[in-house]
């Protein structure tokens, strides 16, 4: 299997006013293609920094993160920008979705930022607003759409693009159960459907019990990492 | 470029209200600054129309003496030199009006009255004031006609009526007596108390036979093809004449007073349109830093996504000029026909105000001009400060830390 992310001693220091905090602790891993892997913890333990420096929106204090191949720890933000345009997918707690575009459009939104032809792009939005079971509200505005209904959206949205893998932080933190449920087939779907590389970082137990991989993190260091080759 | 401009339009209505209460204050502005500077326009345009091309014209040319010592001995001799240079730029001069003038005493019987007397030729005084248009009372000479034409003021004063003869003593050319009888031929009527209370109009062979000055004037004026030529025409001539001799005035020096007058009220007026483009520029400021900052989070995960700072600040500039574009149009749609309907009806200014714009020489109204330079220039000076005020977003946009935007 291909590895997609690997990180060597990715360390993360932020400079309080008391002491210097490390929020993530010389964490070496590696991620393979098609895996869903959830990062877990207690709050604090550094989920969402070691989940932004993977996603190139921070920067590590020392330490690489290698994606593809390309280390883009020292990457420069404009180049970071084009990195993450075409290789990483996001997927955030509150969907985020741009209350002025329509469902297509949104889901479109990255492949035009990424200069793909109007057809291309039309043709792939429908087909991933299918995919999420949103055929019929192709022209609905986010503000027209229900939590989960956006949620699944924005999942459309990261993955229509075909990134190398996607960043979920928390998506499913604001779902009830059943929009959770269908949220989480869908992605294991598509997980496996599509070979996406999927890194959760989440407290909820739905979303631990589909992932093949679980990385436990305390104090920002890894605790356990663990194997669930059995899950489908 | 297509995406962010819809995308900033469509911002724009998130809040609809909040865009139209700034899109609105935009326009007031718009619509009272336009007001303003039109009046000023329109005020300029009545002192050029009704001062200047029928008193001073243009320009002048004097002798180089006169206008601080306006006498006889000061004529200057309309001959081939300043012929010469005339027809040497004739394609910026429409027509010449050669005056010769000079304050006299006019009396019949008893009765003294000091009055200027001013030899002209009335067909090209016709073409420059409309001078006949005045008569109430007889008929204008032709340049072949020895009478005279007076104000109704002097005929007032000295009881003169069509038929009698008005008696005319004052100074002539080079120490001769200018001392002469006329019989009154028409009476004019005019608005203005200080024209109507002293001019007497004489053909001007018969002026400067009067004043001993043949082939003499007191000031040639210039009427040009073009208002925006007055200023290079009066440079070429005086290039061309000798200055030891000859002086070529424009109607700014001819009268600085009023023109003083006319530029301090201006500046207030201006004054008063940039506090009010001030208010403007905060009035959209404050509109811009509420869009932005309740959408810091959004600008977060744009930017996280994918979208580079900088196309993220082309919607924020977009979104600003959007709200300035709207302001300016729909300012200059409501403003226009206003200011037409007022180029068209000018107000009537009331009684006691009247009499001071009578003294100025001017009609007793205010005018609005309906040049298209004031609402270009409006469109510019709001699009200038909307660049500015928009220049906010960007920074921030810029400065952004996007994971701490992002999460909060």
């Amino acid at each position: 299997m291909k590895t997609v992310i690997e990180t060597k001693d990715l360390t993360k220091i932020y400079n309080s006013s008391v002491a210097p905090v490390k929020a993530v602790n010389k964490v070496s891993l590696d991620f393979v293609e098609g895996e869903f892997t959830a990062i877990v913890g207690p709050s604090g333990s550094g989920k969402n920094t070691f989940l932004n420096l993977i996603g190139g929106l921070d920067k590590p204090t020392e330490g690489q993160v290698i994606i593809d191949d390309t280390d883009i720890s020292g990457m420069k933000e404009s180049k970071l920008f084009d990195f993450r345009l075409k290789n990483i997918g996001f997927v955030f707690q509150s969907y985020n979705l741009i209350p002025v575009l329509t469902a297509k459009e949104n889901v479109s939104f990255i492949m035009l930022l990424q200069k793909e032809s109007k057809a291309k792009m039309e043709k792939r939005a429908v087909e991933m607003l299918e995919q999420v079971g949103l055929s019929e509200k192709l022209n609905s505005r986010p503000g027209q759409l229900s939590g989960g209904q956006q949620q699944r959206v924005a999942v459309a949205r990261a993955l229509a693009s075909k990134p190398k893998f996607v960043l979920a932080d928390e998506p499913t933190a604001n779902l009830d159960t059943e929009s959770a449920f269908n949220l989480l087939d869908i992605m294991s779907r598509l997980n496996k459907e599509e070979n996406i590389t999927l890194i959760f970082s989440t407290h909820d137990q739905r979303v631990i019990d589909r992932a093949r991989r679980v990385i436990t993190l305390v104090d920002g260091a890894v605790s356990k990492d663990e194997k669930f080759e059995s899950r489908k | 470029m297509k995406t962010l401009i819809t995308l900033a339009w469509r911002n724009l209505w998130r809040k609809k209200r909040r865009t139209l209460i700034t899109v609105s204050s935009v326009l007031f502005a718009v619509v009272l600054a336009i007001a303003m500077m039109s009046l000023i326009e329109g005020t300029r345009e009545l002192f050029i129309d009704s001062v200047v091309s029928k008193t001073t014209g243009h320009l002048q040319v004097q002798d180089v003496l006169y206008h601080d010592e306006p006498s006889m001995d000061h004529t200057l001799e309309y001959g081939e030199e300043v012929k010469g240079a005339l027809e040497k730029y004739s394609d910026k001069i429409d027509y010449t009006v050669p005056r010769i003038q000079g304050f006299c005493l006019g009396a019949k019987d008893i009765g003294t009255r000091g009055v200027m007397v001013m030899g002209i030729k009335p067909d090209i005084e016709n073409r420059m004031n409309n001078l006949s248009s005045w008569i109430v009372e007889g008929k204008m000479f032709s340049d072949k006609d020895d009478y005279a034409v007076i104000a109704e003021g002097v005929a007032s004063l000295l009881e003169l009526s069509i038929g009698d003869t008005i008696v005319l003593i004052g100074q002539g050319f080079q120490g001769m007596s200018a001392a002469g009888k006329f019989k009154v031929g028409g009476i004019l009527e005019f608005p203005m108390p200080e024209q109507n209370n002293t001019m007497v109009y004489l053909p001007l062979k018969e002026a400067q036979w009067f004043f001993a000055a043949p082939e003499r004037l007191t000031n040639l004026i210039i009427m040009t093809e073009n208002e925006s030529d007055i200023e290079i025409l009066a440079k070429n001539l005086s290039d061309e004449l000798d200055d030891e001799w000859f002086a070529v005035k424009t109607y700014e020096d001819l009268m600085p007073d009023v023109l003083t007058a006319f530029e301090t009220r201006d500046a207030q007026v201006r004054l008063f349109s940039w506090i009010l483009y001030v208010v403007v520029g905060f009035g959209i400021f404050g509109t811009i830093i509420m869009m932005i900052h309740e959408r810091l989070r959004e600008f977060g995960i744009l930017l996280s996504i994918g979208l580079k700072r900088t196309q993220l600040a082309i919607i924020c500039l977009f979104e600003t000029l959007f709200i300035s574009i709207i302001g300016v149009v729909s300012g200059i749609i409501v403003g226009f026909p206003i200011m037409y309907w007022l180029n068209r009806n000018p107000i009537q200014v009331g009684d006691d105000l009247a009499e001071i714009f009578y003294d100025m020489g001017f009609e007793p109204v205010m005018p609005f001009s309906i040049a298209p330079d004031i609402f270009i220039y409006q469109a510019i000076t709001i699009f200038i400060i909307a660049f500015v005020v928009g220049l906010y977003p960007v920074r921030k946009v810029f400065k952004l830390d996007m994971i701490n935007a992002a999460r909060n």
